[in-house]
């Protein structure tokens, strides 16, 4: 074995221009894998995050329409007991209105909050352009795009008309800015104590909404099954995002389905590189290989030299691999910019994945070096040394 | 005395359409701690018997017997390890393996048995690398030496492994007289002090004069057999 090992050596050591041109051979492949995989990954987690990542993944509702939940801090706390991923739980109280200021309208989402909480969610502290989160009753935070539409400034008031025809006069306490039109549009941010009192509603929320660890968001729905079961409530709906999410998903899984196919592509065709090169070497080395033979080096140990080879190649390559596919990487999200200056798909190394496409390269390796270990190991001495 | 290696009606034909019969019904037996010298025309079949008994050919028919045991019912295993432990082979056209210094090369049929080499091994081959007049170039490259000098580093390296049995093909075809008479005396020394049992094959007749026997191969056959008293 240890001899097997040094002979490989050497052998690799006395032809040292092939040796780096198989590893670099190797190393662009593997990153060329490490590249496209990172990217596919790196797009779909800004896919992901930017479609749920500031949003309610599980949500529990009353299974009625309209119903609201009572009890609502006994329930939390029974959803969070289950020992689940769930990282950030908070009740909201949402309530359709009518925004009024300075003779426009417009209809609004009045959705109250419990900051602390929420804050999880939402990461409001990221998010407030201006002012702060509603403390008191009748203070809102609004959207830029609400603030941009009536010239709205901290301190001014807005009328809120709820469906019953009743207004209620708020002060605006904070503006925020969610990067998405839709929300900076409609939403109407305060307290739910505040919403309770704006709306007229007991100690009620009508959801509870709930965020899963980050390496779990795949498994929203089992979660969210196990939540179903241990509620036992028939009075409950509970809701997850990739119900709701369906062609995300599948986009998603088309995405993975092609870089897979790539990946595995390109090993092939490493793995067919490096078989002949390994092939041509056991050739240039048949003279040594018979030499050894007639001094008797078993056949077992002849083939051992060509795995040890692979295995050599197959480590060097990969850590070259990772090396440049990393690099490569780092430098696409350096240049390729969107117009605001930040990278069009923002970093991702997933050392797991890194790992695992260097391990496969090393056991590809392996693989293509089994041809000329056994030629190897088939090798007659007499034909080496009957000729000259 | 007992015999370290018979051959019985050994016969080796080349080709299956053509055939050329190289050897022809061969028997020979060769006592434990004998010095034998082979000679014959180039082309007698020398160098094809010597891989025969050496386990590296295999004869068309007859059988090869090393200590007393045939060697055709010796698994593929087994024969390396006869190669390796009891058999040194100088070949005709010496075959070092150029990726390694002189001194590893001579240190390699040790290392294929043991692994790794001690301090005492390393000693031992510097020593065996002096007999031969090589101690100045034990570090060059295999490749960076002349002929006679690789050849001799041959010579080293079969003796490594203290073997029963030395194999030696024209082992001093590319040496001066001088040369060829240190490699003879060395090898008749090892020869007398640890019995190990020679076969050289040598066109030189001077040389051939000097071993126990000399036998003459003509044509494939044994045309000339002479033991000295
Ligand atoms: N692979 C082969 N196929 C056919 N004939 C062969 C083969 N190898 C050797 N021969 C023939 O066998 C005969 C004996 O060859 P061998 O090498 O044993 O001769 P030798 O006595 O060692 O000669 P030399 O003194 O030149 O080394 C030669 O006539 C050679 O042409
Ligand atoms: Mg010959």
């Amino acid at each position: 074995m240890k001899l097997s090992f040094s002979i490989a050596l050497r052998f690799l050591r006395s032809n040292v221009l092939q040796t780096i041109i198989i590893i670099l051979g190797i190393g662009i492949g593997v990153s060329v894998q490490i590249f496209i995989g990172s990217l596919i990954q790196g797009l779909q987690n800004s896919l992901v995050n930017s479609t749920i990542g500031n949003s309610s993944q599980i949500t529990i509702t009353a299974s009625a329409d309209n119903e609201l939940l009572e009890d609502y801090t006994t329930l939390m706390q029974k959803a969070i007991d289950g020992g689940d991923s769930i990282i950030n739980i908070s009740p909201v109280l949402d309530n359709p209105a009518f925004l009024e200021s300075g003779g426009a309208s417009q209809s609004v989402v009045v959705r109250g909050f419990d900051r602390q909480k929420a804050e999880g969610i939402y990461k409001f502290s990221e998010y407030i352009t201006e002012g702060a989160f509603p403390m008191n009753n009748g203070e809102v935070m609004l959207g830029t795009a609400i603030k941009d539409k009536y010239g709205l400034k901290i301190d001014d008031t807005i009328s809120l008309i709820t469906a019953d025809k009743r207004t209620v006069v708020c002060r605006v306490s904070g503006f925020f800015d969610f990067k998405v039109a839709a929300l900076n549009g409609s939403w109407c941010v305060t307290t739910i104590a505040s919403a309770q009192e704006i709306f007229s509603i007991g100690d009620k929320v009508s959801a509870i909404e709930m965020q899963v660890a980050s390496s779990e968001i795949f498994n929203a729905d089992i979660i969210a099954e196990n939540l179903r079961e241990r509620l036992d409530n028939q009075g409950l709906r509970i809701t997850d995002w990739k119900g709701q999410n369906e062609q995300l998903l599948s986009g998603l899984q088309g995405q993975s389905i092609s870089s897979l196919m790539i990946q595995v592509f390109v090993m092939i065709s490493v793995v067919l590189g490096i078989a002949s090169v390994l092939a041509i070497t056991v050739m240039q080395k048949s003279r040594q290989i018979g030499i050894l033979k007639a001094m008797g080096i078993k056949s077992r140990q002849a083939s051992l030299i060509f795995l040890s080879e692979g295995l050599m190649l197959g480590v060097f390559g990969a850590l070259a691999g990772i090396a440049i596919g990393i690099g490569l990487s780092a430098s696409f999200t350096a240049f390729a910019l969107n117009p605001d200056g930040t990278p069009v798909i923002a970093l991702y190394i997933n050392s797991s994945f890194i790992m695992v496409s260097g391990l496969i390269a090393v056991l590809a390796c392996l693989i293509a070096a089994m041809i000329p270990a056994r030629r190897s190991s088939k090798l007659d001495p007499i034909d080496i040394i009957r000729n000259n | 005395m007992n015999n370290i290696l018979e051959l019985k009606n050994i016969n080796k034909i080349y080709g299956s359409t053509i055939k050329t019969q190289v050897l022809n019904n061969i028997n020979l037996s060769f006592e434990s701690g004998s010095f034998n010298s082979i000679i014959g025309q180039s082309g007698s079949g020398k160098s094809t018997l010597l891989n025969i008994m050496g386990t590296l050919d295999k004869p068309s028919s007859g059988e090869v017997i090393i200590n007393g045991i045939n060697i055709a019912r010796m698994t593929k295993n087994r024969l390396s390890e006869i190669r390796n432990k009891s058999i040194g082979f100088v070949f005709q056209f010496h075959y070092l393996l150029p990726e390694f210094t002189a001194l590893e090369n001579v240190l390699l049929p040790y290392r294929i048995e043991n692994g790794a080499v001690t301090k005492e091994m390393r000693e031992k081959a510097v020593e065996y690398m002096r007999l031969v007049g090589l101690e100045k170039v034990i570090n060059n490259n295999s490749t960076k030496m002349s002929g006679g000098q690789q050849q001799r580093t041959a010579i080293a390296r079969a003796l490594i492994n203290n073997p029963q049995i030395i194999l030696a093909d024209e082992p001093t075809g590319n040496l001066d007289s001088n040369s060829t008479e240190t490699i003879y005396n060395l090898l008749r020394d090892i020869n007398e002090r640890y019995g190990t049992t020679f076969i050289i094959i040598t066109h030189d007749r001077h040389i051939a004069e000097k071993a126990d026997r000399i036998i003459e191969i003509t044509d494939g056959k044994i045309n000339l057999d002479i033991k000295k008293q």
